[in-house]
């Protein structure tokens, strides 16, 4: 019990690739993302370059910002909103890209054609200087290859014991995540995502200038769920989309603190018409939402996600 | 306490041979802690007075229960021999009870079992568990310190240090002045291991011979205390460790941190004036930082003091108080200390203990660490290229 989650080092490409959740048991149990490349992450540590924040939500005052963090190998959404004050003052402050480090909770949110996104909810943002960047990257590459290469030697001997595995000086907490990568991503190409690190290296290096907001790269691995059945409604638009987005950040900061980690409806109705969300919209939002199966309300007026 | 003659029927037991049996055994031996409770029964209400503490008679030391005792006459190195004497077990340790059948007189140092030194086992500090004794060590003093403590209402010295040898180094707690220095190989006999805050302790007293050895085949002071850099999650598995070595990067800092008012009592700290322990008191200011230093394998607490805080921060707790009186919130000044604090590579040597909530480490130092960029792009791209 108690033990302080681990940040794990991890590149934005290994985010990308990163669709399967768990979900912790048990009051206010943190969920945990999986990667295929053995990580097993609630919290993580990131080193790139952070776009300029943007508010989400129309009206002021806005207390929910939106950066993205680029590396060499990808990029990835950054949001800090005021449960996290010390971070969304830095994305709000921010006018130009510049080199930062970003330790935050890894979520996972499905848009509504069933692609998996990854986001990082900030609990630290610090700008630094180039050097400092690279040298926090040369460490997110090194232990992203010290778990491929793990990886490797969990394929290549599936009965290694544990023991002898840490008698290496390997994680036990490596360990199990490496296991269950490959029993979650058993077709992943890993050495594909491997040779994707070398502009990464590059970097540490300094060979690369600072990692711009990189053409989308398609996600190595992508898994396409079958969208609930549409009714009546007309596909949002671009803003609703946005508008969804930050109800559902509100339902997760109101579950999180909430002792049945079911989030309060007036709670949610009320944070989101504090930030610039008027309530009429927020019903709307929440009523589609419902009708994609994205949220549900097994108790009235409890909702949480479907 | 009846003084009658023990029952001939009956072998004296050692503490050391001591199994769980069916039939009373005689003992002899020293009480080393003692401690008077009272139980209530839940049927009545009835109060029934107990004793409770740890007997040694020099080949091991138990733990004991005493049911009504005398009521005076017992204290800490009272030496008794105990016939009728019930053995149980408590979590695979033998465990003596004196009930109304056992008959307890007292006995002179010469009735407790001789033990020639020799004859002990040279144990390694490697091989030490809490609650050993009866053994013999060779180890060099590594350091030693002079404490003031309080136990009870009385006011004691004791020494604390770090001694070892070739197989690891633990702490040292010296209840009797043996003139310890730093760089000494000594000999101990009739020391034993205890456990303080999770860690084994060698304990040595009044009871404890020390012999200056030349120890040659020991590790100089300088050796014991060097730490060869590990990750948290081996310290984590180990449970601690008297001198560690650790490298991170900050990723947290636990409030409250920063300026911090404690209790003048018991240095708890206080919130709006009040201790846990001591109630409404007159505090005092003092600087700390609490910083959470994360490797990718595991995250340690690290408990820097005013004197690391304020060479981390590059303000002193006066200029701290000043800024705190021109903006009276002390949650500014602890964001700004994170804000100054995240994202750094630091290199933490102390002492690590762990519990329920992780590894915390008591720094002895705290240094900014650097990466050699050029050195770590050759590493991994020589990795990178070797597989493809």
């Amino acid at each position: 019990m108690g033990l302080r989650e681990t940040a794990w080092r991890v590149t934005a490409r290994e985010l990308e690739s990163s669709l399967e959740e768990e979900k912790g048991r048990g009051d206010r149990a943190p969920t945990y993302l999986w990667s295929p490349f053995g990580a097993r992450m609630s919290r993580v540590l990131l080193a790139g370059t952070l776009s300029p924040g943007e508010p989400i939500g129309r009206d002021e005052p806005t207390s929910f910002w939106r950066a993205r963090l680029s590396d060499p190998t990808g990029a990835v959404g950054v949001t800090a909103g005021s449960f996290q004050p010390r971070a969304m003052n830095q994305l709000r402050s921010a006018t130009a890209a510049r080199p930062a480090i970003v330790v935050g909770r890894a979520h996972l949110f499905r848009t509504r054609d069933g692609v998996g996104a990854v986001s990082v909810r900030a609990e630290g943002i610090r700008s630094v200087a180039e050097g400092q960047e690279r040298g926090v990257l040369a460490e997110i590459v090194r232990q992203t290859l010290d778990r491929l290469d793990l990886m490797e030697r969990l394929e290549k001997e599936p009965t290694v014991s544990v023991d002898t595995l840490r008698g290496d000086g390997i994680p036990a907490a490596w360990i199990a995540a490496g296991r269950e990568s490959l029993r979650r991503y058993p077709n992943v190409d890993r050495p594909a995502f491997r040779r994707e690190l070398r502009a990464a290296v590059r970097r540490v290096a300094g060979d690369s200038g600072p990692s711009r907001s990189p053409t989308p790269l398609p996600a190595s691995v992508t898994r396409t769920v079958v969208p609930p059945v549409r009714t009546t409604l007309p596909a949002p638009t671009a803003a609703e989309r946005a508008e969804e987005s930050l109800f559902l950040d509100f339902v997760d900061e109101v579950s999180e603190v909430s002792p049945d980690g079911y989030a309060d409806l007036k709670e949610v109705i009320l944070r989101s018409a504090e930030r610039g969300l008027a309530s009429e919209r927020a019903e709307r939002v929440l009523n589609r939402l419902e009708e994609e199966g994205v949220l549900e309300e097994p108790i009235v007026g409890k909702l949480r996600r479907a | 306490m009846a003084d009658d003659d023990p029952s001939p029927t009956v072998p004296e037991v050692r503490l050391r041979d001591l199994r769980p049996t069916s039939s009373p055994v005689e003992v002899v031996g020293r009480i080393v802690s003692l401690q008077r409770r009272e139980i209530v029964r839940k049927s009545d209400g009835g109060r029934r007075p107990l004793l409770a503490g740890q007997l040694s008679d020099g080949t091991a030391s138990v733990r004991f229960t005493w049911w009504d005792p005398p009521r005076e006459g017992l204290e800490r190195g009272t030496i008794l021999r105990a016939t009728g004497v019930e053995v149980g077990e408590f979590r695979g340790r033998p465990e003596l009870t004196f009930s109304w059948k056992t008959r307890v007189g007292p006995a002179s140092a010469a009735e407790l079992p001789r033990i020639d030194p020799e004859s002990l086992p040279l144990r390694t500090v490697d091989s030490l568990r809490t609650s050993d004794e009866a053994f013999r060590l060779e180890v060099r003093v590594a350091r030693v310190a002079e404490r003031t403590v309080s136990v009870g209402e009385e006011r004691r010295v004791v020494y604390d240090g770090l001694v070892g040898d070739r197989t690891g180094v633990i702490a040292l707690s010296a209840w009797s002045d043996f003139s310890l220095r730093a760089g000494e190989a000594v000999r101990v006999v009739g020391g034993y291991v205890r456990a303080f805050r999770g860690r084994p302790q060698l304990v040595i007293d009044e009871r404890t011979t020390i012999v200056r050895i030349e120890g040659a085949a020991l590790p100089e002071a300088a050796h014991l205390v060097r730490a060869t850099p590990r990750s948290i999650a081996d310290l984590e598995d180990a449970g601690g460790a008297e001198v560690a070595a650790i490298e991170g990067i900050v990723v947290g800092l636990v409030s409250p941190s920063g300026v911090v008012y404690r209790c003048p009592t018991c240095r708890r700290t206080t919130t709006g004036g009040i201790c846990r322990l001591h109630g409404q008191v007159e505090p005092y200011a003092d600087l700390r930082a609490r910083i959470v230093l994360d490797d990718g394998t595991g995250a340690a607490t690290v408990s820097a003091g005013k004197e690391a805080t304020e060479a981390l921060w590059g303000i002193s707790l006066d200029q701290a108080r000043k800024r705190l009186r021109e903006q009276p919130d002390p949650t500014v000044l602890e964001e700004e200390l994170f804000e100054l604090l995240l994202g750094r590579r630091l290199r933490v040597r102390g002492s690590a203990t762990k519990d329920d909530f992780g590894v915390t480490i008591l720094p002895e130092s705290i240094e900014a660490a650097e990466v050699d960029l050029d050195g770590a792009a050759d590493e991994l791209g020589a990795r990178l290229e070797g597989r493809g």
